[in-house]
């Protein structure tokens, strides 16, 4: 009895909820739907096969180039990210909430749109610096807004005391502000690195010769898809590279909402003559992410005579977009939510590895994640198949980490302690995660859901291959009026589409509080 | 109300053994205080009776029904037992009416039974507030308010009023105890701050190193300590060394009477525990049999402690209930004369940390 | 048309659409037999904006209807062979025929009725008879009138490399018509003369594109002097522009005498195996290559019709007057040689 009750707690003690942890696993499972789909042809491809792909002084070349690619991005959008949230949050910089905005828009521009912008304005832009520019322009959102989520929360205690200590201003936001928001910027410096190496539509647009765009080329040179999987696979391999480093670099430390007590607005500093200095970056960094492709989209429309084919047709594809999105966004979340709730509450090595496993597939082109659907509802699900629960599954796969990273941070707003008195007070656990924790971490999930939404808006390639038989998305329509060169007729969906996904942007940013609370 | 027995309870978190043994039992309507220093264990109890964490060994009876035993764990919703945590922890998102009415069901929620126990905690009125418009205090009120209303078996408070002034805490202490009177209710409060555990409960239990070491009524544990460790934790202890004869201690502060701690007859040589209130300062010095050199002095508004040193080194305190009458300057000499009957240990005290 | 509900208060719409997304948009065709049901579903690689109006005049004069997928031709090749014989597709519309070739290698194409292959020149459809050719494009090189006079405009594509082109030629290596046109050469001048003329594209840095339509737009601006393009590109930009072909500074040379780089290729058509005996699958093959049809591709898309008694676009040369070298179109093993050999040039 005593050995079997000794195996027990210890099973108790790494996984002290079953279910939780069960509903986890299966929300893990989706994520690596396109690990599995991707062992199963590589496996047929057999190793001859491989080794030529693989072991290429190409795939070398194209291994350092992403990599390279990945690591400036997510230093430029870091560095970008951290600046413009604390000149919002923490300084005296004249129009705050305007630069708030801004500075969260650009997620609203899909890469391709921003790419095409840029190529059809700068003569002979394009190649990796090109790339990087584009890419940090439209990707630096995804660190400015967990970071100034984190820095309008931070307690200014720890920085005031810094300062008592004689700590100048400079030492204490490098050795104070940044440790707080040390998590925020990690999370959100990884989803950059990912993101990029997912990347298709900026680095084709501009020429730059990674491993997305030569996943894409096997598959269009000579219909390889064999290839192209192999080649996918290296990818699978860095990103699990980056993310384990990245968690090696994590220190866990779960920093729970205060329970009572009123957060102080944090002291701002004084720029002074910097002040117009720092507001000017800020606008010509909107210039260039925001004002360019408006002005591109603009030309576009001005300079060609072809139209979209009618109100009602843009407005049909405007509402599958909503309808397709809502769909992602929702399973998503679902899907995130034991995941975010298992690495909250029970942090341990078992939410630790399905939280990293579920980052796995997020480096994966659209087009990979899209053949591994159609793999999975053909051989699996054949009547999901082509329905919009399939598309809805593989935008799960493919945007889960985002979801993941939103639901752990939400769920730090609903400590432990209420949940454990709600229990004592005779309710279940699912009563209490419908009354009490999911109530409180609503709008941090809410957020999650809409970042995950409009990533589900500007996505391409995997909702081609997957959406229902006639149903058009402003991304679908788009791709169909630049691919016959009609760009006046694309701009319009361009353009709503931006729009349709700035409102909730704008809704994301506003809820970091940046645009709360005016007072300096 | 129901009578809660916890029954050699051990729990270990990894290498470190938070629980090793522990005894406890509360009897139906009584305030339990388990009292204990930081690390203690004292926490680590109470979520095992309430649930939250499942025993090791031993087990946890409720009315004689196990709770908690080695491999069984009754979930926290089914054992009825409520809880008071250290903040409060008010549903942010509900109003007062919704955090009290929380563990209702809906007949209750009907028949005033939210009102009335806001009443009991002195809030009939609040109802319609949201927890951040309410001060600490009545935030921690609502808290057992909460807790009472669906008229639990147990209700457990963890320190809940630590994290409230000094003031206020006086106040709260008194009105929770008599809400929780008022209701008759069984209740554990778990704390560290010993006054609070004497002035409050209707029992005491002291906890170290994951053990109950000692429980009882409060005045029997202050004035009859079962070892040194509880007698220096519970109160200011003054340690003397001693020789015995019969029923009298030979002490540097002259023949003190002795009474035995337990059932043992007072060992031949060892030292006695003394009050500091026991300790009388008498001016003038010449008509005390004893004196002794103030070396410090700790003023506690109703009291001082004074510190002395004996001719022989031997370093004394007494308590002062009239500071302005005496004079006591650094390095000044007062008499001592000892009052009551001193307690006799065997072993040389360890002091508390 | 399917329909889609407009999603109305945003907050509370999520919810909504969760449980309203599957009715509103149930799933494709499933594995029901492919006898007349008045419906067929094509995959369609070539764009909505050009096959649509067809499709819907084709739904109108037979009645049956037709539910179209778009997507990049190369991708919906990847799709059917990952479909196999599960597919809801009936039939393949697309772009190129190596991705004809690629679906046809998987033994997925049912085998088409003569009469209807008959209709097509023989060098435009597979020689086992699985797709036909639909449309015809021919390269061609275009050009900016105002940086290469017309009396410097080359014979043969060969003279691409000599040293004067330098730097201005641009190419599409990863298109599906550069290889086609690659191909051809080495069927026609043999293996070591296209290696070198890869080699000397990219020693004479000849500026590289996505695709043919970035090229033509580049050429038309004058960042490109030149370009090897299809044929059809320059209607296609005027078509944006609003006006005709003769307005434009990009135009197009035709390689006259047979020479390779004026090769004609084809977009095309493929049955799936389980529709082979659809009698609607088959009315669709056979309005694709009727008269209307035909008539519609040669004005609206300005590409050769490949069925006799249909004119081309006034200003093209007439369409044997074109290069139509001796090779299957389709044929995938050659198709990887000359991506090998793309690759190994350093173009691609």
């Amino acid at each position: 009895m005593a050995p079997a009750a000794g195996v027990r707690r210890r099973v108790r003690r790494m996984l002290p909820r079953p279910a939780l942890a069960a509903a986890a696993t299966a929300a893990v499972g989706v994520a690596l739907l396109p690990l599995v789909y991707l062992s199963v042809r590589v496996g047929d491809a057999g190793w001859p096969r491989i080794s030529s792909e693989v072991f290429t002084s190409r795939t070398g070349q194209l291994t350092a180039r992403s990599v390279a690619l990945a690591g400036l991005v997510t230093a430029a959008s870091t560095v970008f990210g951290v600046t413009s949230a604390f000149l919002v949050t923490r300084t005296d910089l004249p129009a705050r909430r305007l630069f708030g905005v801004l500075a969260a828009l650009p997620l609203a521009v899909p890469s391709y749109v921003a790419a095409f912008a840029w190529v059809s304005t700068v003569d002979g832009f394009e190649g990796f610096w090109a790339a990087a520019l584009v890419l940090t322009l439209v990707s630096y959102p995804y660190v400015f807004l967990p970071v100034a989520a984190a820095l309008t929360r931070a307690d200014p205690a720890q920085e005031e005391v810094a300062r008592s200590l004689g700590s100048g201003p400079w030492h204490t936001f490098s050795a104070v502000t940044l440790r707080q928001v040390r998590p925020a910027m990690g999370a959100g410096a990884l989803l950059v690195a990912l993101y990029v190496l997912s990347d298709f539509g900026a680095v084709s647009v501009l020429r730059t010769d990674v491993f997305t765009r030569a996943v894409f080329t096997s598959v269009s040179l000579g219909f390889d898809r064999t290839g192209a999987l192999v080649l996918a696979t290296v990818l699978v391999v860095i990103t699990l590279l980056i993310v384990s480093g990245e968690q090696l670099t994590r220190r866990r430390a779960a920093h729970y909402a205060r329970l009572g007590g009123a957060g102080r607005p944090p002291t701002r500093l004084r720029l002074g003559r910097l002040r117009w200095l720092a507001a000017s970056g800020l606008a010509g960094m909107g210039a260039l992410a925001l004002g360019l492709p408006a002005a591109s989209l603009a030309r576009w429309f001005g300079e060609g005579v072809s139209r979209p084919g009618s109100l009602t047709g843009l407005a049909t594809a405007a509402g599958n977009s909503f309808t397709l999105s809502a769909a992602g966004a929702g399973l998503t979340i679902l899907l995130a939510l034991p995941l975010g709730l298992l690495g909250a509450r029970t942090p341990g090595p078992v939410a630790v590895v399905l939280d990293r496993l579920a980052y796995l597939s997020h480096a994966l082109p659209g087009l990979v994640i899209g053949l591994s659907l159609v793999f999975f509802g053909i051989n699996v699900a054949y009547p999901l198949y082509q329905s919009v629960w399939l598309l809805a599954l593989a935008y799960a796969a493919l945007f889960l980490p985002l979801a993941v990273a939103a639901v752990g941070a939400a769920v730090l707003q609903a400590p432990p302690a209420l949940e454990e008195v709600a229990r004592s007070l005779g309710r279940r656990r699912f009563h209490v995660l419908r009354t009490v924790t999911v109530p409180l971490a609503a709008p941090g999930i809410g957020a999650g859901a809409v970042l995950v939404f409009l990533t589900c808006m500007k996505e391409l390639p995997a909702t081609l291959l997957l959406r229902p038989t006639g149903m058009d998305t402003l991304a679908t329509e788009l791709w169909s009026q630049t691919s016959v060169s009609a760009y006046a007729a694309a701009a319009p969906y361009a353009a709503l589409l931006v729009l349709l996904a700035a409102a909730p942007t704008w809704w994301l940013s506003a809820r970091t509080g940046v645009l709360a609370g005016g007072g300096s | 109300m129901a009578e809660l027995r916890v029954t050699a309870v051990h729990k270990s978190f990894g290498p470190v053994r938070a629980l090793r043994g522990a005894d406890l039992t509360v009897r139906s309507g009584t305030l339990m205080a388990v009292l204990g220093p930081s690390g203690s264990g004292k926490t680590t109890l109470l979520r095992c009776i309430a649930g939250f964490e499942p025993v090791d060994a031993g087990e946890i009876r409720l009315d004689g029904q196990q709770i908690a035993a080695s491999g069984r764990t009754v979930r926290p919703e089914r054992r009825r037992i409520a809880v008071v945590p250290q903040e409060g922890a008010l549903f942010p998102h509900l109003p007062v009416r919704g955090n009290v009415a929380y563990g209702l069901d809906r007949h209750s929620r009907r028949t005033g039974r939210v009102e009335s126990v806001l009443a009991l905690v002195g809030l009939a009125g609040f109802e319609d507030r949201m927890p951040h418009h309410l001060s600490g205090g009545q935030q921690q009120r609502v808290a057992v308010a909460r807790a009472l209303a669906p008229h639990p078996r147990v209700v457990l408070l963890d320190e809940p009023f630590s994290a409230l002034d000094a003031a206020l805490r006086t106040a709260v202490r008194q009105d929770v105890r008599r809400a929780l009177r008022a209701d008759g209710a069984t209740a554990v409060l778990v704390t560290h701050d010993q006054a609070e555990a004497l002035s409050v409960a209707d029992e005491v239990a002291v906890m170290h190193d994951g053990r109950i070491v000692q429980s009882g009524p409060p005045d029997l544990v202050y004035s009859a300590p079962a070892d040194p460790w509880v007698a220096g934790f519970v109160g200011e202890a003054v340690w003397l060394p001693a020789e015995m004869t019969g029923d009298r201690a030979h002490t540097p502060l002259g023949p003190v009477p002795v009474v035995a701690t337990g059932d043992r007859p007072p060992a031949m040589a060892g030292q006695v525990l003394l009050r500091p209130e026991q300790i009388e300062v008498v001016v003038p010095v010449a008509r005390a049999a004893v004196t002794a050199t103030v070396v410090g002095h700790d003023f506690q508004g109703h009291d001082a402690l004074l510190a002395l040193r004996l001719a022989d080194g031997t370093p004394v305190v007494a308590r002062i209930f009239d500071p302005a009458s005496l004079p006591h300057v650094m390095g000044g000499e007062v008499g001592l004369r000892v009052r009551g009957a001193a307690r006799a240990f065997p072993a040389p005290p360890q002091t508390p940390q | 048309m399917r329909t889609t509900r407009p999603g109305g208060a945003a907050s509370v719409a999520l919810v909504t659409l969760l449980t309203l997304g599957p009715a509103a948009c149930g799933g494709g065709s499933e594995g029901t037999p492919k006898a007349s049901d008045k419906k067929i579903t094509v995959y369609s690689g070539r764009s909505e904006s050009l096959v649509k109006p067809l499709l819907e005049d084709f739904q109108e004069t037979s009645g049956i209807t037709v539910e179209a997928r778009y997507g990049e031709t190369a991708a919906i090749a990847a799709q059917l062979q990952e479909e196999g014989s599960r597919t809801p597709a009936d039939v393949f519309l697309a772009q190129d025929a190596g991705a004809l070739g690629a679906v046809a290698g998987k033994d997925l194409f049912a085998a088409l009725p003569d009469v209807l292959l008959d209709k097509v020149p023989a060098a435009y459809r597979d020689e086992g008879g699985e797709w036909v050719g639909v449309t015809g494009r021919s390269r061609t090189m275009v050009y900016n009138i105002d940086q290469v006079a017309e009396k410097d405009l080359p014979e043969s594509v060969f003279d691409l490399t000599e040293p004067e082109w330098k730097g201005k030629v641009g190419v599409a290596p990863t298109n599906g018509s550069f290889q086609a046109f690659v191909t051809a050469m080495r069927v026609e001048h043999g293996e070591e003369r296209t290696q070198d003329f890869l080699h000397g594209l990219k020693a004479n840095d000849a500026p590289i594109r996505e695709g043919n339509g970035a090229i033509v737009a580049d050429v038309e601006n004058g960042t490109l002097a030149t370009g090897l393009v299809n044929h059809y590109y320059v209607y296609e930009l005027a078509k944006e522009k609003g006006t005709s072909v003769d307005t434009l500074k990009a135009k197009n040379h035709f390689f006259a005498n047979g020479d390779i780089g004026g090769l004609v290729n084809v977009s095309g058509v493929g049955v799936l195996k389980d529709s082979g005996d659809d009698p609607d699958v088959r009315a669709f093959a056979d309005y694709l290559l009727g008269t209307q049809a035909q008539t519609y591709f040669a004005q609206e898309t300005y590409e050769y019709p490949l069925v006799a008694g249909v004119a081309s676009a006034p200003g093209l040369p007439k369409l044997p007057s074109l290069k139509t070298p001796d090779i299957d179109l389709g044929d995938l093993d050659d198709l990887q040689t000359t991506i090998a050999m793309i690759k190994e040039s350093g173009l691609a």
